[in-house]
């Protein structure tokens, strides 16, 4: 069998011996990728970075030590709008998953009214306008009941409600549904203040898309 | 008192110089420029093989790291970090069409000092053969430039590569492979 592209590098990198893989001794076509190599290592060795004027080191301190003062004191995490980006972009993404499931399965589950006649033509009857999604959410940023009151009249709600109040965090993450650098699990290990913030952003959020 | 905020600047170890840096302790990040600024310079050359967009690169790179500064935790040496940082805004920033352009950057305008005693003639055929070299590194698919010039140039380990392009030691070694047998199909026969 050939040598892979490990044992050739080792070998052509000298951290391996010649010695250590009989099987270059018979065969010519690793020997002569073994050479080749060892040629194109040793001509990418002898191209060396020019020095610069020693004045030039100098001048890119102090060119950096200006974009710097321009820049500002150094973001702390909290207030790293990238970093936010990152964490607010899949979290939305999961809440609005969430919310979609639970409106679908709402209409879905949701009791069909008996029919009924009406001068002798059947009819349906209207069912009941579902809650507004808003509502359903709004007490993300206070960390209370997520569902509440929408869940008392709905059995689909209801069912979620029952599921998740015996829900810990903890066995949610050992369970693998926030693992440890997740937006789930940075969200769950949230402050008050940062669940307060998190809470108003997504507000904004939704008061901008107009759900 | 925390230790950033005692004690000579140059006596701090990594991780204090960079909270020093969080806590806006005057000086402590010129420290950082001035400790890694040539290997960061090196670097950004290797990529473009033009002094002045590695003169902009390097800038890049110590603003984005000062901007980025609260996220070092230290799990690595703040040089692997930079260099992560470095390899991320040359890869972004460079392709390679604008690198070829000025990879024949005119000996009258570069500033090396030679200080080994050559003949004129050599030093021509040394530098010209540089030159093919570099242009066929800047050909090079992105992983396998960047893992080239890593090893070759900066002397990091396969697994010090892996970490700066968070990849395995495997793919490391393989991508190394692969871009040295690349360089000899570019190269051909003119080296």
């Amino acid at each position: 069998m050939h040598l892979n592209t490990d044992e050739l590098v080792d070998i052509a990198e000298g951290t391996r011996t010649e010695a250590s893989a009989p099987h270059l001794g018979v065969c010519e076509p690793c020997r002569a990728r073994l050479h080749e190599l060892r040629a194109m290592l040793s001509a990418a060795r002898d191209v060396h970075v020019p020095e610069p004027s020693p004045l030039f080191w100098d001048h890119l301190s102090s060119r950096v030590s200006d974009a710097v003062a321009a820049e500002g004191a150094p973001r702390s995490a909290w207030l790293d709008v990238t970093a936010w980006h990152r964490l607010l972009t899949p979290a939305w993404a999961v809440t609005a998953s969430l919310v979609v499931i639970v409106a679908l399965s709402s209409r879905l589950m949701a009791p069909q009214p008996p029919a009924a006649t009406l001068n002798g033509s059947p009819y349906t009857a209207a069912p009941p306008p579902p809650p507004p999604l808003a509502a359903v959410i709004a007490d993300t940023s206070t960390g209370t009941d997520v569902l509440g009151d929408a869940a008392s009249d709905d059995a689909s709600l209801m069912l979620v409600a029952s599921l998740t109040s015996a829900l810990d965090l903890d066995a949610a993450s050992d369970a693998g549904l926030a693992p440890s650098g997740s937006a789930e699990h940075a969200v769950t290990h949230m402050s008050d203040s940062e669940l307060r913030e998190l809470g108003r952003l997504l507000k904004e959020e939704l008061a901008r898309s107009g759900a | 008192m925390p230790v950033a905020d005692s004690g000579p600047l140059a006596e701090l170890d990594e991780r204090a110089l960079v909270d020093a840096c969080l806590a806006q302790r005057a000086g402590a990040f010129d420290l950082i420029v001035e400790r890694h600024r040539r290997a960061v310079y090196q670097l950004c050359y290797r990529f473009v093989g033009h002094h002045e967009d590695a003169s902009d690169l390097s800038q890049d790179v110590f603003l984005r790291a000062y901007r980025g500064l609260h996220s070092f935790r230290g799990q690595s040496t703040l040089a692997t970090w930079l260099y992560r940082i470095g390899v991320n805004v040359c890869l972004n920033r460079v392709s390679a069409k604008t690198t070829l352009g000025k990879l024949t950057e005119p000996i009258a305008e570069r500033q090396f000092v030679d200080v080994h005693a050559e003949s004129p003639s050599e030093r021509v055929l040394k530098h010209e053969r540089g030159a093919r070299v570099r242009a066929a590194i800047a050909r090079l698919p992105r992983k396998q430039r960047a893992t080239l010039i890593l090893r070759m140039y900066h002397e990091m380990s396969h697994q010090e590569i892996a970490d700066v392009l968070g990849s395995s030691v495997g793919a490391v070694k393989a991508n190394f492979f692969h871009a040295l047998a690349n360089l000899k199909k570019l190269l051909g026969e003119t080296i």
